[in-house]
């Protein structure tokens, strides 16, 4: 093809030919195979370009918020517990320590209604765990460690340098959420926690508890209650914020 | 093709395309177990099942967001077909061990094994302008990432400190380029062009 049948194609596409133009454009697009040919592949790059630069975000968000679920779903299946069938003293043991630990919350249950609730008695996130898909990489793991072992200060820093590679991490954006609530950075966590919440990530029932944490340890208890009320059902902490918003209410 | 009627799974197909959650953990719900069976009895494990149904996923993504969709069978087939031929050539690629292939009776659906089929072309299409746009030169990248992050192409030749006619012409010869550096490539044969 000659350069000047690529500038036609752009202004086609463009929807910038006049009619006489498209007309002949038309005809030789039925009877020139090349051209045609041509065409559909300088089309088909367009939208390609397209799909692929103006939405990067809108991608990268796409990507985030699939890499949640699925682990979700694979962690779920992979679950040992709830599937092994053994029935030794092994699995005595767990029932005892099992009802153990329900009789010990039930207490704790009990006691913690003629409190008020803090911050402290949510604050026991679950360890997280990022480095199973990408295992060689030191910063990753950094982030890993320092939060696990509740180290937020340290967490912060690794959780922006991932952050500054892979903006969009949406994962890394909610734990980095937590760690800001965790050492009193109150407005930039409410920034950040209010955002993922408004979005449509899988994340965004997550952001609103730890948003609502976060005003509970600010004893913002109105805009805590308000936060609250906003996680819906089927969201995996509904029951902890009903529990708590009883005791605020 | 066109003038098929949609299948009522196109649901699927906008919800990916949304990027709609609940959407996305009903296609796992629903149609992950099929696939993994199949590739844990396939010489692979749950993992790679993992993978497989995420590529898939990303495909479908990216060709629903170009418009590019159209179901006119069930979802089920469809998704179950794109994720086999995914892993059957990735173990045909790996070659590493003998590979025992249980074929098990397909559905008998031609649409989904038509539209399948397209969506792996799609795919290969995808990979190819990924790798060839790589190869252009860096005065075209630039150009052509700003006039697709830009739009106006006003507003481009502004910043890229040339004019407005310029910039047009000098879009279309970079796609020129582009299309043939594509066409160029020894892979250009599996696109169906």
């Amino acid at each position: 093809m000659e350069d000047q049948d690529y500038i036609m194609f752009e202004a086609y596409l463009s929807g910038d030919l006049s009619a006489d133009e498209l007309n002949a454009f038309n005809e030789r697009l039925n009877t020139d195979e090349q051209f045609q040919k041509a065409f559909k592949m300088y089309r088909d790059l367009s939208s390609h370009l397209e799909h692929n630069i103006t939405n990067e975000q809108e991608s990268a968000d796409f990507k985030a918020n699939l890499d949640v679920i699925s682990n979700q779903y694979f962690n779920k299946i992979d679950d040992p517990i709830g599937t092994t069938t053994d029935e030794s003293g092994k699995s005595n043991f767990y029932k005892y320590a099992i009802a153990a630990s329900v009789i010990l919350l039930l207490g704790i249950f009990v006691f913690n209604q003629f409190n008020t609730p803090t911050y402290k008695d949510y604050n026991n996130f679950e360890p997280i765990s990022l480095t199973v898909r990408s295992s060689d990489n030191a910063i990753f793991n950094q982030a890993e460690q320092s939060f696990n072992a509740k180290n937020y200060e340290e967490a912060l820093v690794a959780f922006n340098s991932i952050l500054e590679e892979d903006f969009s991490n949406l994962e890394i954006q909610l734990y980095k959420g937590i760690a800001l609530v965790e050492t009193n950075q109150f407005e930039e966590a409410d920034d950040l926690l209010k955002k993922l919440s408004q979005g449509n990530s899988a994340y965004k029932h997550k952001a609103k508890w730890i948003l609502a944490l976060s005003y509970l340890k600010q004893e913002n208890k109105l805009a805590c209650i308000e936060t609250l009320k906003t996680i819906p059902k089927e969201a995996e902490d509904y029951k902890r914020a009903q529990d708590l918003l009883k005791k605020l209410e | 093709m066109s003038d098929k009627i949609l299948h009522e799974d196109q649901k699927y197909i906008d919800g990916l395309a949304e990027n709609n959650t609940f959407i996305i953990q009903t296609i796992y719900d629903k149609f992950a177990p099929k696939v993994i069976n199949y590739i844990k009895q396939n010489s692979g494990d749950v993992y790679d099942a993992q993978d497989v149904i995420q590529e898939t996923i990303i495909t479908i993504y990216n060709q629903a967001k170009q418009k590019q969709l159209q179901l006119t069978c069930p979802f089920d087939a469809y998704f179950f077909l794109l994720c086999k031929r995914k892993w059957l050539n990735q173990l045909k690629k790996a070659n590493t061990k003998e590979v025992t292939i249980n074929e098990e009776i397909l559905s008998k659906e031609e649409d989904a094994q038509v539209l399948s089929f397209e969506s792996t072309v799609f795919e290969n299409k995808e990979a190819l302008f990924n790798e060839m746009f790589q190869q252009l030169g860096e005065a075209c990248k630039e150009l052509l990432k700003a006039t697709f992050k830009i739009k106006s192409m006003e507003e481009v030749a502004k910043s890229l400190d040339i004019s407005y006619a310029y910039a047009r012409k000098k879009k279309s010869l970079c796609i020129g380029q582009l299309t043939k550096l594509v066409k160029a490539s020894p892979k250009f044969n599996q696109l169906n062009y």
